[in-house]
């Protein structure tokens, strides 16, 4: 066993490491640690992973964000159920800790295919699927209490961002308002050691659920109309776009506006933007955003606006339990307005996407739709 | 008949008389009890009968004659064609009533007779029996069946009446436990083998190594059921013993086994007394379900004592060595219990006595009968105590029997019974099927109409299917000899828990068509079936294999029929950890052997093929059953858990040398602190599920105690090593 040596460049100069690379390694130390102590004292190895599900995270009142609570699982060696992600989770540590050393990132799925092989002796993978390995890289995270990033694991480039707004990303320069057409890239790791804000003239952020929305925005020039930076997050926002929003708002004091779909899957994201989600709950105070406001759709819309038949969606089964569900959550649950708009809805017995406007005009969603609600200050909280 | 009906059409009486026997008077009764009984009691009643219907004939005739054309025959006429009927008439014409329908059949009867018989006579002289059976093919069809064994011999004069005369025997009129019964077999296979060769039947028996041999041609004469010696001028030929005896045998062109086989290295010694039978006769020889090969294995195994040393017709020699030298005990004679004896035997009983009275001849002809017993009967029976036997009167006789019936009489005695015993019902599985796991059961004895039985049962499991070990020229001459119409009817006949499922797999895997005729396979094409047989997973498909019983001696046929077969399946055999559907035998690589020991074995039918389902009987099988099912219940439950056990002890060792690795690269260790980590977690792996075996059992609850017990009389095989694992 254990012959098989770390692929490390030993040739090439040794890597700078930062602080915090140092404490990332540390910690992934102090967990193989734990193993061998447990190992010298013959007695079976575990690990305490901090649990990810909803019944372990709280909404705070006070801060406005889902937060962890303190439960946690045990994860034994010698558990029939564990045994084979005890050693994935080893496994994924050791890689982090490689990439780490060598001042290189990877994306999850490079993870996933680092950590992949055949087992020794048998035709057993020690992960088959990146399903698998997605979840352990999170538990890695909250066991070390570390970042992704820190990590040096990145998740792949979702979401985009044009504005009146200049950062450097890596040492470049980038003026968000000269994108074209295509619009700036939001990478997955946006900690300052990779982006800084230079300058920045936009008075407010216009979050979009999608990149078909976001272009119609960006075509007509509507973050340069109303000087605003204009993003979007492809469906449920991955955390690069979370961290930013979450960067732009709290350091350039940026409110947020979030323009999603009148439908359950539109409430939770405006939920996750707002309040962390539950997954990653211990992100939250990094990602959430307890002061954006909901702009659209909203359910009263189809009658404001004169919508067509056509347009509407019939909710399923499945739409109105998770409606039910999203009701009920701690954080809306005491907001009469969301009660309102959830409960019309479901009296509505549809849903509508933002492209329905279009059934107006084309640009009737740059146009007259934000704009005017802008101008009423007509949100939900 | 009513007398209504006898004047209307009178012609219609006169036929139906004439036509058939119908005892219907007391007077006809009568006769036919007063009249000898015989030991067939099939021939002599139907011949009693029909001099009645003969009579009643006659006496009728008068009236109804006039006025009638011409009469068809004569009463004196057909008078003249009534006759005898010797009983080695009748079952020469009824030869499928002692197991010779068919020539296949015939030539495994005939040395299943020559070797029960064999058998007998050593058990009872108290010689551990070593027999040779030789089959060898003499062309057209026809064998020629030797089989020798070491017994005492057979005193001269009695030797054509053994052989030559059908009904002639030692233990039809007594009740003990042995393998013949009625002491047809071996002269009907002489007789059927002089019907159709017109060979006699070759006889030579041998006393002591000094006294001569004593060698006998024999015909039978079937009109007179007489032996007919041929040599020697009707006397047979006596070879003198003593030295240079063999040489003198081989001038006589007489063939003799005249040693033991010897272990390497010692002289082999010579046989010095016993009996060889040799019948030619028209046969069928066939390998698998009900051969000669099948017979002598299934002996084996039910009679660990003996040796068999079998050629066979294609001249290939075997031996199934004996796994004990220890004798059965010698069954014990008993007396009829009086439950058992029909009114006719009664009736026979009381006219042979020589006892006194009514009370001394209870008393003496019965078992468990003391002489308060006898008084009750007698007061049941509103007869005298004190009156003679001879004078009783029918009607008395039936209120005798009708008395046994209601009164209480104690169980017979059943140390008559001698069983196999269950340590050598083991050793003897064990010397013949192949398995890992044996165990076996003897019940207690138990009494069905009177007579006393007992119950034996053995189980072997995990054997590989005889199918897996037929090499390729066996294979290729089975199927050449084969009479089945379908590949899949050879298969399922052929081999041993080979069903329908089984057949159907080794065929898909084969790629042959079910209904493709045996005969006609190409070479490749046998080959291909060939690997298919090997490499089919037969154990699943497989169905259990029953070998059934009666005194030591297999039954090979009508196993549907059988009261053994029919308790197999209705055992519910997934109650022990095998599959089994409604109706059908279990699944899987099973052999059960089951065992009735009794003083009289009820057969279905003369040919001793199945056993007949009595309540009783039936209920001593299912237990028998039950208590082997329960132990291989135990074992496969045992092997499940063993093998669940390994899983999970795998599942931690797979994973160990990735987290060993893993943990090294994290805490930058050598690979020496890497194997000593590795080593250590290693350890507590083995110590955990050392634990979890102790701990718990598989619903998780704490157990107290080490595993259950098998009990007695289980053994278990390493199926790679075949040593022994535990006993």
């Amino acid at each position: 066993m254990a012959k098989k040596a770390p692929k490390q460049d030993k040739s090439s100069a040794p890597v700078a490491l930062s602080t915090k690379d140092r404490k990332t390694l540390s910690s992934l130390r102090e967990l193989a640690g734990s193993v061998v102590q447990y190992a010298e004292r013959s007695r079976p190895p575990h690990f305490e992973v901090p649990s990810r599900s909803l019944s372990n995270v709280k909404y705070n009142q006070t801060r406005r964000i889902i937060e962890m609570g303190s439960g946690a699982n045990r994860r034994e060696l010698f558990n029939l159920g564990q045994a084979k992600s005890f050693m994935q989770t080893v496994l994924v540590g050791s890689k982090c800790k490689g990439l780490i050393e060598q001042g290189k990132t990877a994306s999850i799925r490079q993870i996933f295919y680092l950590c992949k092989h055949t087992i020794k002796g048998t035709s057993e993978n020690t992960f088959d699927e990146q399903e698998e390995c997605d979840p352990i890289i999170e538990d890695v995270e909250v066991m070390l209490n570390t970042l992704r990033e820190e990590l040096h694991v990145f998740a792949s480039n979702r979401g985009t961002m044009v504005g009146n707004i200049t950062i450097n990303d890596s040492g470049d320069t980038i003026d968000c308002s000269r994108m074209g057409s295509g619009g700036y890239s939001i990478p997955s790791i946006v900690e300052p050691d990779v982006i800084e804000f230079r300058e920045c003239d936009a008075k407010f952020i216009l979050h979009v659920e999608k990149d078909t929305v976001w272009r119609r925005f960006n075509e007509d020039k509507f973050w340069k109309e109303h000087n605003c930076i204009l993003t979007h997050g492809g469906g449920q926002p991955p955390r690069g776009v979370r961290r930013l929003l979450s960067r732009l708002h709290n350091e350039l004091k940026l409110p947020v506006y979030c323009l999603l779909d009148n439908d359950p899957w539109g409430y939770y994201i405006y939920s996750v933007l707002k309040q962390g989600s539950i997954n990653l709950a211990y992100e939250s105070a990094r990602m959430a955003i307890p002061e954006a406001r909901y702009l659209g759709l909203r359910s009263k819309d189809f009658q404001e606006c004169e919508l067509p038949d056509s347009v509407q969606i019939k909710l399923n089964e499945q739409d109105i339990k998770r409606a039910k569900q999203i009701a009920g959550y701690p954080w809306f649950e005491k907001k009469k307005t969301w009660q309102k708009e959830i409960e019309q809805m479901l009296k509505n017995g549809f849903k509508l996407e933002v492209e329905s406007l279009i059934s107006k005009d084309i640009s009737y969603v740059t146009e007259e739709y934000v704009p005017q609600r802008l101008e009423d200050k007509d949100f939900l909280d | 008949m009513s007398a209504v009906k006898a004047r209307s059409s009178p012609g219609q009486k006169t036929l139906e008389f004439s036509g058939g026997p119908r005892p219907v008077d007391s007077d006809a009764k009568g006769a036919k009890l007063n009249g000898s009984v015989e030991p067939n009691g099939q021939a002599a009643g139907g011949h009693a009968s029909e001099q009645n219907g003969a009579a009643g004939d006659n006496a009728s005739s008068h009236h109804v004659d006039h006025g009638r054309g011409k009469r068809r025959a004569t009463a004196e006429s057909m008078a003249a064609k009534q006759r005898d009927i010797s009983v080695s008439e009748f079952f020469a014409k009824n030869r499928h009533l002692l197991g010779f329908d068919n020539p296949r059949k015939a030539l495994l009867t005939t040395v299943k007779e020559a070797v029960d018989n064999s058998l007998d006579a050593c058990e009872e002289a108290g010689i551990v029996p070593e027999i040779w059976v030789i089959v060898e093919a003499t062309g057209n069809n026809r064998f020629k069946v030797s089989v020798q064994d070491n017994g005492p011999g057979i005193v001269k004069k009695q030797i054509p009446l053994i052989f030559g005369k059908l009904l002639y025997g030692s233990k039809f009129h007594r009740l003990r436990m042995s393998r013949g019964q009625q002491g047809i077999g071996i002269s009907a296979a002489g007789m059927y083998g002089m019907l159709t060769t017109g060979k006699p039947v070759k006889i030579i028996s041998k006393l002591s190594p000094k006294k001569p041999a004593h060698y006998f041609e024999l015909q039978i004469d079937t009109k007179r059921n007489q032996p007919e010696i041929i040599n020697g001028k009707g006397d047979g030929v006596d070879v003198e013993g003593g030295k240079d005896f063999h040489e003198r045998l081989k001038k006589h062109g007489i063939d003799w086994e005249t040693h033991y086989k010897a272990a390497a290295g010692q002289e082999p010694q010579e046989v010095r007394s016993g009996t060889r039978v040799t019948i030619e006769l028209e046969g069928r020889f066939i390998r698998g379900r009900g051969s000669v090969d099948e017979y002598l294995e299934q002996t084996a195994i039910a009679n660990p004592h003996v040796t068999l040393h079998y050629k066979d017709a294609d001249g290939n020699e075997s031996s199934y060595e004996r796994s004990t030298t220890d004798m059965p005990p010698e069954p014990k004679e008993i007396k009829p219990h009086p439950y058992g004896v029909e009114l006719g035997r009664l009736v026979t009983m009381l006219k042979d006595t020589h006892a006194g009275t009514i009370s001394a001849f209870l008393t003496e002809s019965f078992s468990r009968v003391s002489s308060g017993v006898a008084r009750k009967l007698c007061e049941e029976a509103k007869i005298s105590t004190r009156m003679n036997p001879k004078k009783v009167g029918r009607q008395e006789a039936d209120s005798l029997y009708q008395a046994i019936q209601t009164t209480r009489i104690s169980s017979p005695s059943t140390d008559c019974l001698v069983p196999i015993g269950e340590q050598l019902i083991l050793k003897g599985l064990h010397q013949v099927v192949p398995g890992e796991f044996y165990c076996a059961a003897t019940r207690p004895p138990a009494v069905y109409r009177g007579n006393p039985f007992l119950i034996e049962v053995g189980l072997a499991y995990g054997g590989v299917s005889s199918a897996q070990k037929v090499p390729l020229e066996a294979l290729t001459e089975l199927l050449s000899e084969s009479d089945a119409r379908t590949l899949r009817q050879f298969l399922m006949n052929t081999f041993d828990g080979i069903g329908s499922e089984a057949s159907d797999k080794i065929l898909t895997e084969a790629k042959m068509g079910t209904r493709q005729s045996p005969a006609k396979l190409k070479k490749d094409e046998i080959v291909q079936l060939h690997a298919a047989m090997r490499n089919v997973n037969l154990s699943e498909g497989q169905s259990m294999q029953v070998l059934r019983y009666a005194n030591r001696v297999p039954l090979q046929f009508q196993p549907a029929a059988c009261a053994i077969t029919q308790s197999v399946i209705g055992n519910n055999w997934r109650a022990y950890g095998l599959s089994q559907s409604r109706g059908n035998l279990p699944q899987g690589p099973v052999t059960v052997m089951v065992h009735m020991a009794s003083v009289w074995v009820p057969f279905t039918s003369e040919s001793k093929e199945a056993i007949a389902g009595y309540p009783e009987i039936q209920k001593e099988l299912r237990l028998g059953l039950q208590a082997v099912g329960r132990k291989l219940g135990m074992y496969l439950n045992r092997k499940v858990k063993v093998r669940q056990e390994g899983e999970r002890r795998s599942i931690f060792l797979r994973y160990l040398g990735e987290v060993a690795d893993a943990v090294g690269v994290l805490q930058e260790y050598s690979d020496k602190k890497r194997t000593e980590i590795y080593e250590k977690l290693l350890s507590i792996a083995k110590r955990k599920t050392a634990e979890a075996d102790t701990k718990y059992d598989d619903r998780g609850r704490k157990v107290e105690q080490a595993e259950e017990e098998f009990g007695e009389n289980v053994l278990i095989v390493n199926p790679e090593t075949h040593e022994e694992v535990q006993q």
